[in-house]
Formats: structure tokens, C-alpha cells, sequence
């Protein structure tokens, strides 16, 4: 059985919002309840960890009411950073497996929870190709200063399982060396320990700027819109 | 696999053919829920489908009047805690009093929106909030819902907004995987139809038993192709 740790911390800057994007509505619904709804339908998650933006715990309350999530969720206050947050959620979890995903891809689809769950290893992030090529830059002096081979790249998503015990080791290494990761794939890698990835899918994106907002509610349009 | 019907205003009409084709068919459905105000009417047709149904089907009758928007709220939570689930929901329960403009009662106003819409809403909404998630909900509009016609302006705009509130169900409930959305019936011989048009032959028009067949239909694996817009069904 897995917790889910739900990343919900962050307040929208990038999207310009006066309030934390995940209560942004898309097609009328809170951004927060796709992946609530998705993950309530997984029966091997038994727990979410939350966190929610300081102050606004009480709206995201009222959204698991309304809603009627029958998954227990256990509420945590977000850290400083997208990292110290998963540091605090990891403590919150009562199982041996996690699963991390952020409310910012609301578009995550049931399949891809299961099938990160069905891979035979512990530690197992969603990647997909990068379809484009991508350079390695001196902002300072803007020069170009080689080439990356796209073959040995992945673009990071969400979610992704750990075990709890590397997951929670990793961090704490990391803390002691007073290092913060942007993602917990290479955060984990970085500790020793082996991360495997399966292919994720384009569907997933993730919704930072306006410009996503947009993209997501086109993409959640019912079929019988995009026929027309 | 085993679902649940909930039908309003089942004591006659649409409502009860709908409960009577769902019960009496070897489809999924094994258990009737049947919302209807307290009448002989209700009684009656409760006892005669109890006696009828196959083995294994079972009809549960609840004398609740939709427009107390409070004890329907109520009678919804106590028939979710004792089914489970309401997998398919048919909000056919209407009332109508059509007078002109002029004379148009305002408390008369409200009880039409009360049972007509505020009552499919109410019941949806605390069926959601209790952790119900639906097939299907089906909600029993009219075509006079879609032009205006004179003398029924307060059943012409209750029924005009359940078009619309059908649409935004469809489109927000997709995310459950709920399907569904407005029926809107022309001329059908019912009681109320009787109310809007007391000189009209019934035996010329639609039957209820027709709409029944067609809310079966929608139900079916093959309603997913028709249920994109507000069903018009009439002769």
C-alpha cells in the first residue's frame, strides 16, 4: 500500500494569480480536484499527505468536503520550498511506499498511478523523450558552450514511487549537506540508491504559466468538442 | 454487476414506467429506489411492482415531497447509507400551474423551480457530497423548456434552466466518468400534461411508457453515443 504525497504548496506566481493556483479553477474546477479524484480511485493508495500554502487551509478543506475524497488525508502546512515540503510530508506517511505527484498536473490519468504501482521496482519515476533538442548555455556571457545528447535525456514528471526509507534517507543526507533538489528521482539517485523510469505520458503536463491554464482546459475539452 | 435506479415522482407517469422498465428488465439494475409524494397513487403502484418484479429485484419506496428541499436532502442520505451507491439517477419529479402573466403568484413561481430545478440539484449535490459518484443522471426537462410558450412562463423557465443545468452536470461530472444530461419530452400523457392541456385526447399523444424506453436506451452501453446534447423526444 502506498501514502500519496500530494504537492499542493505552491502560490501561482508564475501564473500571475492573487491565490495558490491549485484552487484556480479549470473548466470550473478547482485544479486541486483532478488529482484528488484520479488517486481516490486507486485502491493500493490508502493515505494522501497534502500540504497546502500557509492560510489557506481552510479552503482546501472545504474542496475535500465538497468533493467527498474517501481516501484519509493528512494535511501538512508547505515548507519554504518545494523541497523542505516533501522533507516535512515524508514524516506524515504511514506506509512503506510513497508515491509523489503534484496538483499542478491535473491531467494525470488513473493508468499512469497504476502503472508506476505494477513496476516491479522500488523506485520508479514517469519520464518522457524530449522531442526537441536542448543546448547547454553561459547565461552570464550567453554563449552556447556545447551540445547534449537528447537520446540520454529525460523530461522529469510526476508521479513517481520511492520506498519511504530511501526517500527519507536521501533527504536527510541532503540536508545534512545543506542541498535542495528541484525533483526527488535525481534527489534519491544522487544518494546511492537505484531510480528506474517508465515512459509517462505528453498528457501530463504541467500547468505553470497562463499559457498552460489555457492548453489544459483545451486538452480537457469533451469529445464531442473536438470532433467540431 | 449489481446497480441502483433512483427515480423522482414515481407514483405515475414517466417516473413510474421508468421504475417499472428498469425493475421488470434483466439488465444491471436490481434495485428501484422510488421518490414520490405520499398518494394513493403511490401506494398502489408501489404494492403492484413489489408483486411483480423478479426474484432479486428489490423496490424501495420513500414518500418524500422533492420541493422540502430539506427532507429530500435527508431521505437521499438515508437511502445512500442503505444502497450504497445510486448509480443511475432519474430527476422526473415536476409540478406546473400555468396562468398569465398577470396573474402568475409568486410563492406559486418558487414551488415550480423548487421541484423542477432546485430539487434535481439538491439531490445531486447531496448525493455528491455524501461520496456518491453516477452512471448516470438523467434529468426530465421538456421541450417547452426550449421555446417559451404562452401561459407557462413559470414551467417554460424551470424548464428551460434544467436544459442548462444539464449541460454544466454533463461537463463538470465527466471527471467521475458520470454521464448523462437533459431529456426533454414533448407531449407525453401525463398527469401534469393533462394540467398544461385538460382538452387534449391522451390517447392522441406520446406515452409515458415511450420516454421510459428511451431513458433504458440511454442507460445502455450504446446511450454514450447519444448523450452529448439535450435529448429532444417526442412524436
Amino acid at each position: 500500500m502506498y501514502s500519496l504525497i500530494l504537492l499542493n504548496g505552491g502560490v501561482g506566481t508564475r501564473i500571475g494569480a492573487n491565490q495558490p493556483k491549485q484552487l484556480l479553477k479549470l473548466r470550473g474546477i478547482p485544479i486541486i480536484v483532478y488529482s484528488l479524484i484520479t488517486a481516490d480511485k486507486i485502491k493500493d493508495i490508502t493515505q494522501i499527505v497534502l500540504n497546502y500554502p500557509e492560510g489557506w487551509r481552510d479552503e482546501i478543506e472545504q474542496v475535500l468536503k465538497a468533493y467527498a475524497i474517501s481516501t484519509p488525508v493528512t494535511l501538512v502546512e508547505a515548507g519554504t520550498s518545494r523541497h523542505t515540503s516533501v522533507a516535512k510530508m515524508i514524516s506524515a506517511c504511514e506506509n512503506d511506499d510513497v508515491i509523489i505527484h503534484e496538483t499542478a498536473r491535473p491531467l494525470v490519468a488513473q493508468e499512469d498511478f497504476e502503472r508506476l504501482i505494477a513496476s516491479e521496482f522500488p523506485n520508479v519515476a514517469l519520464m518522457t523523450q524530449i522531442p526537441f533538442t536542448v543546448a547547454p548555455v553561459a547565461p552570464g556571457t550567453s554563449m552556447i558552450t556545447g551540445s547534449l545528447n537528447r537520446a540520454r535525456l529525460r523530461n522529469v514528471q510526476l508521479p513517481q514511487k520511492f520506498s519511504k526509507a530511501d526517500l527519507q534517507s536521501s533527504h536527510e543526507k541532503a540536508a545534512a549537506q545543506d542541498l535542495e533538489y528541484t525533483e526527488d528521482a535525481t534527489l534519491v539517485v544522487d544518494n546511492g540508491h537505484e531510480v528506474h523510469y517508465i515512459d509517462g505520458s505528453d498528457m501530463n503536463l504541467k500547468v505553470t504559466t497562463p499559457t498552460d491554464v489555457r492548453m489544459a482546459a483545451f486538452l480537457l475539452r469533451p469529445e464531442e468538442e473536438i470532433d467540431e | 454487476m449489481s446497480k441502483t435506479l433512483l427515480v423522482t415522482g414515481a407514483s405515475r407517469g414517466i417516473g413510474l414506467e421508468t421504475a417499472t422498465r428498469f425493475a421488470m428488465a434483466e439488465g444491471d439494475v436490481d434495485t428501484v429506489v422510488m421518490f414520490a409524494r405520499d398518494s394513493e397513487d403511490f401506494t398502489t403502484a408501489v404494492a403492484e411492482l413489489k408483486k411483480s418484479v423478479p426474484a432479486g429485484t428489490t423496490i424501495i419506496a420513500r414518500t418524500v415531497d422533492v420541493g422540502d428541499l430539506e427532507a429530500l436532502k435527508t431521505a437521499a442520505a438515508e437511502v445512500l447509507e442503505e444502497v450504497g451507491q445510486i448509480h443511475l439517477l432519474v430527476n422526473n419529479a415536476g409540478y406546473t400551474n400555468p396562468v398569465p402573466i398577470q396573474q402568475v403568484d409568486q410563492e406559486d413561481f418558487e414551488r415550480t423551480m423548487r421541484v423542477n430545478l432546485y430539487a434535481p440539484f439538491t439531490l445531486v449535490q447531496s448525493l455528491l457530497n455524501n461520496g456518491n459518484t453516477f452512471d448516470l443522471i438523467v434529468n426530465i426537462a421538456s421541450t417547452a423548456g426550449i421555446n417559451g410558450r404562452s401561459g407557462w412562463l413559470s414551467y417554460s423557465a424551470s424548464k428551460a434552466a434544467v436544459i442548462n443545468m444539464s449541460q454544466v452536470m454533463r461537463e463538470e461530472l465527466a471527471i467521475y466518468g458520470t454521464r448523462g444530461g437533459g431529456l426533454a419530452p414533448g407531449r407525453t400523457a401525463t398527469a401534469l400534461r393533462k394540467v398544461l392541456a385538460p382538452d387534449e385526447d391522451p390517447s392522441t399523444i406520446m406515452q409515458p411508457q415511450h420516454v421510459a424506453e428511451v431513458i433504458e436506451t440511454l442507460s445502455s452501453p450504446m446511450g454514450r453515443f447519444i448523450d452529448s446534447e439535450n435529448i429532444v423526444v417526442r412524436l
